[in-house]
């Protein structure tokens, strides 16, 4: 190979000389047929080719050392002639041109001159030269190259020489086919030449001839290696295979494995087994390493298991137990579904609001009914100046079909107005709190799970003509009080609704209440400005008596009446008529009374006179027939007062506070801020901790004593002003009257854990009474015993409710 | 009895009264026949086996014990019984409607009414004790109480001779002689004792002691005995030409907390008292103590007790009547709750040959005649009160007498004698 690079090189630098060599070539070419024709007929095309190669062949052998031919006798002419050229070739160009005919000469002489400048390179040419042209007379001619082979083993004086040798050995079918240099070419392109190709000196090949059919049969009639001739398709010669050609190709298609001296039956030596063998494989001893744990890998190891450790990656059962575990998992595409993305640039960004989407109006075929008739039209016209009023903002317009639809020419403005508006209204998120309303109700007990409480009107008591302000019940609930406008009050039998008394008054009846004392029969009646103790005279007549008796007999007294307190009231005794109808002690004040209250043993009593400024609360004793004014100065107008159950306590309701008074320190205990115009009436609890206060201004007030001044619960039940509140004193019930005719019944457990709140459940609302001069209901009274309520009403009427 | 679209019953009529039997097999019926349609069946039943029966009878039927007022299947479904089964239906001789007879005009409210087999005696609101025929015809009139007269009794119901008990809420009992037809009524004793108004009085049933109440929660006992039982010295009355014998209670018992609105004797020796603490007590009077106790729910207002089946009827401050069983063991002792009256019940009364008819009287001024098998409908609605009827009386089973607020005493004819 080294020797091609080379000869590449010579080529290039000597590429003038080449062409001279190829005209050359060509010229002696033309010569040769020359030649051929004048050798005669005899020679075949294969002679004709072999004389070409001759040329060659012959210098070649010439290179080998000179030797003349001994083999062929039929190029004998041909050979001398070729012997020459060779000779001209190796030996010096002086005796060249001697031998070769003038043309040749001049031409030569062209050449001598070029080759005169490069003497040395040419000789390196030319045996190179030399080893191409013998390469290339061996591939067509194995008969031959044997031969010459024989012939060249010898001489040995080139080293040129002996690379032909090499040659030799690694024969191959691609160096054989560089003879022609047109390269893998399909061969079919020079079809239309003469020639096929170039050979390495650049000279034509040319076709060689093909004699005719009768040529081709006498060939086969007599040449005895016809049927190993094949035509070498790159050069159109024709090669008669070699035995071993042959041979090859029968174990080709034979199957059989080309190469004949390989053994495909040989005994199989099996190198690698399991067994070991007592020697190695190897000569060489086992490294170190690989009795050595891999640090490497250990370093991996460690790495995994810390990995394991800290959980960063699974076991595979661990893996597929999580996946088992898991959901399927869907993820949003979006941020959200509902929020809107945000944006960096704007912080809590309000998109815009999206416009109307087009209805049929909008439509460019609308129905015809969406187009405007005349008066729609005049009526759109009109509102010109007010476009705002407008219900649509354009005409809407009918094509045949959309392409005939014109541009909108409000197109612009109308987005312009959308930008304004958009601008010129900001926008603002509006927190929204979504409140059920059933969570703000407390959960409170169902009024089915508070039974009993009055729930039925069961008895009117039917008999005043008036207003009844106020009704009081004895201690066993056998009997009712009231007293009305009518200027009487009346005594009922509560079971059946019967009218016992009628007592007459002299003026109005403001207040009634039953002597809390179950000794005494005797009944408080407020009329007017006296205030009356009247024996009503049912019942045990055993008391009634005693009653009298008592009333009777006047206490002696030395202590000195004070004047403030003199002319603040005056007891009397009933003259004869009065004292026929029952009545007993006449107390007259300097002022109408209002309210009277006992206190729970029967023997004080307290009344008040909103009128009477700081004398408007008197406590009267019976028993000693004295009165007292325990205020000196007056805190407001006063609307109502009460005893406390058990202890010595005076509430006293202004119209906007209730004042606590110790009655043994003659202290203020209290003061309870009702927050609320006008205090109509008060009930305390039985148990004395809980004060209701109802108001002209709709509430009623629970007050939790021990908790605050402010109240407990505000209930706001009533639409109007209420009247009357009160208390059961057995039960946990509490009622309440108002102008809106209703009595309402409510829950009011008072729990002896001062910890536990009171609990309020409203339970029911009891309307019957009938409105009278915007006045509903006044008075309300529990039964004692039963869960019964009484109500009293300015129909004149008294109704009792029952469970 | 064929041929409707509906489904068929098989019912069995049965009967407890022999003139009216029927043959004793099944019949297929309309599911929804009512007492019309099985009325006209069993007569043309009775027709067919009898063919001299000429009238028609009016029954009654029960199904499941109580009285059909609805069509039958509805009346089975009421109840969740089944419908595939045979029902038995019993018949009886339809209770007759009462006649109204008479009324009876007061110058006040009447509480306290009893008849006997030819007198009335009424208490009134005026104080006054009046005996009436049960001709509608007054005898005479008494003003000896000094109040309201809450109750009367005879003290023998079948013998008007043996005199008459008035209490009244002047707190005390007077024990009148009757000489039956004449005006001559005398009071042979008072009955004195109580601290507040007598509400009811009760006679034993062999007539020797006399039981009270009233709203000093107290139960006094006292002798029927006119004769000076060494009790009590005689109290003479001025203005009585005849001695007035002055009783005081045998016994007090004391365990109600609020007063008693009635009592009954059960036997001689057990009384019942109702009262408006809730509670119904059956008291010894021998031994004088609580023998039961019936704790309800309402205030009660009246009771009657009835020896043909051992219950009692006790109203109270609502619109129901109860049957108390007091006998029972098992389950609560309210049998049965009968509810028509709109307002409170102020009186009931049984019926004294029927174990199952009783009377009622409201404030809802109507008079109620009931069958216990019915308790969602009365009987009967009896009317004519024009304001709360305050007593009901059937002691006399020819007469039934409701007294009320409209100061009238009316008079109802029972025709099923």
């Amino acid at each position: 190979m080294g020797n091609k690079r080379e000869i590449k090189s010579s080529l290039k630098r000597n590429s003038v000389e080449e062409e001279t060599y190829v005209n050359n070539e060509v010229e002696s070419d033309e010569d040769d047929e020359l030649l051929n024709v004048i050798n005669g007929e005899d020679e075949d095309s294969s002679d004709d080719e072999a004389n070409d190669g001759s040329e060659n062949e012959l210098s070649s052998e010439e290179d080998a050392g000179g030797e003349t031919d001994e083999d062929s006798d039929e190029n004998d002419a041909d050979s001398e002639e070729n012997d020459q050229e060779s000779e001209d070739d190796d030996e010096e160009n002086d005796s060249d041109e001697e031998n070769e005919s003038g043309e040749d000469d001049e031409e030569n002489k062209n050449s001598e001159d070029d080759e005169e400048n490069k003497s040395s390179e040419d000789d390196e040419e030319a045996s190179k030269f030399s080893e191409c042209s013998i390469k290339k007379t061996e591939s067509y001619n194995g008969v031959k190259k044997l031969k010459n082979k024989n012939k060249l083993v010898p001489s040995k004086k080139l080293p040129a020489v002996t690379k032909s040798d090499e040659y030799e050995e690694f024969d191959s079918s691609d160096e054989e086919d560089i003879r022609n240099t047109v390269g893998n070419i399909p061969m079919n392109w020079y079809d239309e030449y003469k020639h096929l190709g170039y050979d390495w000196d650049g000279n034509k090949i040319i076709r060689p001839e093909t004699g005719d059919q009768l040529d081709a049969f006498l060939k086969r009639m007599e040449d005895p290696d016809f049927w190993r001739t094949v035509k070498d398709p790159q050069t159109g010669q024709n090669v008669v295979l070699s035995e071993e050609d042959i041979n090859l190709i029968k174990r080709i298609k034979a199957q059989k494995i080309p190469d004949e001296t390989f053994d495909e039956y040989a005994p199989w030596i099996e190198w690698f087994t399991s067994e070991v063998e007592q020697m190695p494989l190897r000569k060489f001893p086992e490294h170190k390493r690989s009795f050595l744990p891999s640090k490497h890998e250990a370093r991996k190891v460690s790495k995994l298991v810390h990995a394991l450790k800290m959980g960063w990656i699974k076991t595979m059962a661990e893996a597929e137990k999580l996946r088992a575990k898991k959901e399927p998992q869907f993820y949003m595409l979006w941020q959200t579904d509902d929020k809107a993305e945000e944006m960096r640039r704007i912080y809590n960004h309000i998109s815009a609001p999206k416009r109307l989407l087009p209805g049929h109006a909008e439509s460019y075929n609308p129905p015809p009914e969406y187009l405007f008739d005349e008066k729609e039209l005049k009526q759109w016209n009109k509102l010109k100046n007010a476009p705002w009023k407008r219900k649509l903002h354009f005409i809407p317009e009918k094509y045949d079909s959309l392409r005939k639809v014109p541009a909108y020419p409000r197109f612009i403005k109308e987005r312009f107005l959308r930008c304004l508006d958009l601008y010129l209204c900001p926008r603002a998120i509006k927190m929204k709190l979504n409140i059920e309303p059933e969570s703000l109700v407390p959960k409170l007990p169902s009024p089915k799970d508070l039974q009993p409480f009055p729930t039925v009107l069961a008895i009117e008591y039917k008999g005043h003509t008036d207003m009844v302000r106020s009704i009081s019940t004895d201690k066993t609930g056998q009997y009712l009080l009231s007293g009305s406008d009518d200027c009487t009050i009346k005594i009922w039998e509560v079971n059946t609704g019967r009218c016992l008394k009628t007592i007459k008054t002299d003026s109005v009846v403001r207040s009634v209440e039953w002597c809390p004392n179950a000794a005494l029969s005797l009944v408080l009646v407020a009329s007017g400005q006296e205030v009356m103790l009247i024996n009503p005279n049912v019942g045990d007549f055993l008391v009634n008596s005693k009653t009298d008796a008592v009333l009777q007999e006047v206490p002696k007294s030395d202590v000195v009446v004070p004047d403030r307190v003199r002319t603040t009231i005056q007891w009397s005794e009933p003259d004869s008529e009065q004292h026929q109808r029952g009545v007993r002690l006449i107390l007259k004040h300097f002022k109408d009374v209002s309210q009277v209250t006992w206190h729970g043993k029967g023997d004080y009593f307290a009344t008040v006179m909103p009128d009477g400024q700081n004398r408007s609360v008197l406590i009267s004793q019976i028993s000693r027939r004295r009165s007292q004014l325990p205020f000196t100065k007056s805190k407001g107008l006063v609307q109502y007062v009460l005893f406390h159950p058990t202890k010595p306590f005076l509430f006293v309701a202004t119209q906007r506070h209730v004042r606590i008074y110790d009655l043994v320190k003659q202290t203020l205990l209290k003061k309870l801020l009702t927050n609320s115009k006008w205090i109509s009436c008060m009930a305390i609890h039985p148990l004395g901790d809980n004060l209701l206060v109802g108001t002209y201004d709709r509430k009623m007030l629970w007050f939790d004593l021990d908790l605050s001044t402010k109240p407990y619960q505000t209930l706001r039940l009533h639409g109007t002003a209420v009247r009357g509140v009160a208390f059961h004193k057995h039960y946990p019930l509490f009622a309440s009257g108002s102008d809106d005719r209703s009595l309402i019944v409510s829950h009011g457990m008072v729990y002896n854990d001062l910890l536990q709140n009171p609990l309020i459940v409203p339970l029911k609302r009891l309307q019957d009474h009938e409105a009278f001069n915007d006045f509903g209901i006044f008075g309300v009274v529990f039964h004692p015993l039963q869960p019964w309520v009484f109500s009293s009403g300015a129909d004149g009427t008294i109704k009792l409710y029952n469970n | 009895m064929q041929g409707s679209s509906e489904g068929q019953l098989q019912i069995r009529l049965i009967t407890k009264q022999q003139i009216h039997a029927v043959p004793d097999v099944p019949l297929s019926v309309p599911q929804a026949i009512d007492t019309k349609s099985l009325n006209e069946l069993v007569n043309q039943l009775l027709r067919e086996s009898n063919p001299d029966q000429l009238k028609s009878v009016e029954f009654d039927f029960l199904a499941i014990g109580e009285l059909l007022r609805v069509p039958l299947i509805e009346h089975l479904q009421e109840r969740n019984v089944s419908t595939e089964t045979t029902v038995e239906v019993e018949y009886i001789e339809r209770t007759p409607a009462p006649e109204p007879k008479d009324s009876l005009l007061h110058d006040d409210w009447v509480c306290g009414i009893e008849s006997s087999d030819k007198w009335i005696l009424t208490g009134c609101y005026d104080n006054s004790v009046n005996i009436w025929t049960t001709h509608g015809k007054i005898v005479t009139s008494l003003k000896e109480h000094k109040n309201i007269v809450k109750a009367v009794s005879w003290i023998d119901k079948t013998d008007a001779g043996k005199g008459f008990i008035s209490v009244s809420h002047d707190l005390t009992g007077i024990i009148w002689t009757y000489e039956a037809g004449t005006d001559s009524v005398t009071p042979k004793a008072i009955l004195r004792g109580h601290e507040r108004g007598i509400d009811t009085v009760g006679i034993s049933p062999n007539s020797s002691r006399i039981a009270t109440g009233g709203w000093d929660t107290n139960l006094k006992l006292w002798s029927t005995s006119l004769e000076d039982d060494g009790s009590e010295h005689i109290h003479k009355k001025s203005r009585s030409s005849n001695t007035v014998l002055t009783k005081t209670p045998l016994n007090t018992l004391k365990g109600h907390k609020e007063g008693i609105s009635a009592v009954n004797w059960i036997d001689n020796y057990v009384v019942s008292t109702v009262s408006m603490d809730h509670t119904i007590k059956f008291w010894d009077a021998e031994l004088c103590g609580i023998k039961n106790e019936i704790i309800g729910q309402k205030a009660y207002l009246s009771s009657s007790w009835s020896p043909l089946n051992n219950t009692l009827l006790a109203s109270s401050a609502d619109r129901h009547i109860r049957l108390y069983d007091p006998r029972s063991t098992e389950g609560s002792l309210c049998k049965t709750t009968f509810t028509s009256h709109t307002l409170w019940v102020s009186s009931v009364t049984w019926s004294n040959y029927d174990s199952n008819l009783f009377l009622s009287g409201g404030y809802d001024s109507a008079v109620k005649m009931w069958d216990t098998r019915s308790p969602k409908a009365p009987l009967y609605n009896l009317q004519g009160h024009q304001g709360q009827v305050l007593k009901v009386d059937w002691s006399n089973r020819k007469y039934m007498v409701s007294g009320g607020s409209d100061n009238s005493v009316h008079i109802f004819k029972n025709k099923h004698v």
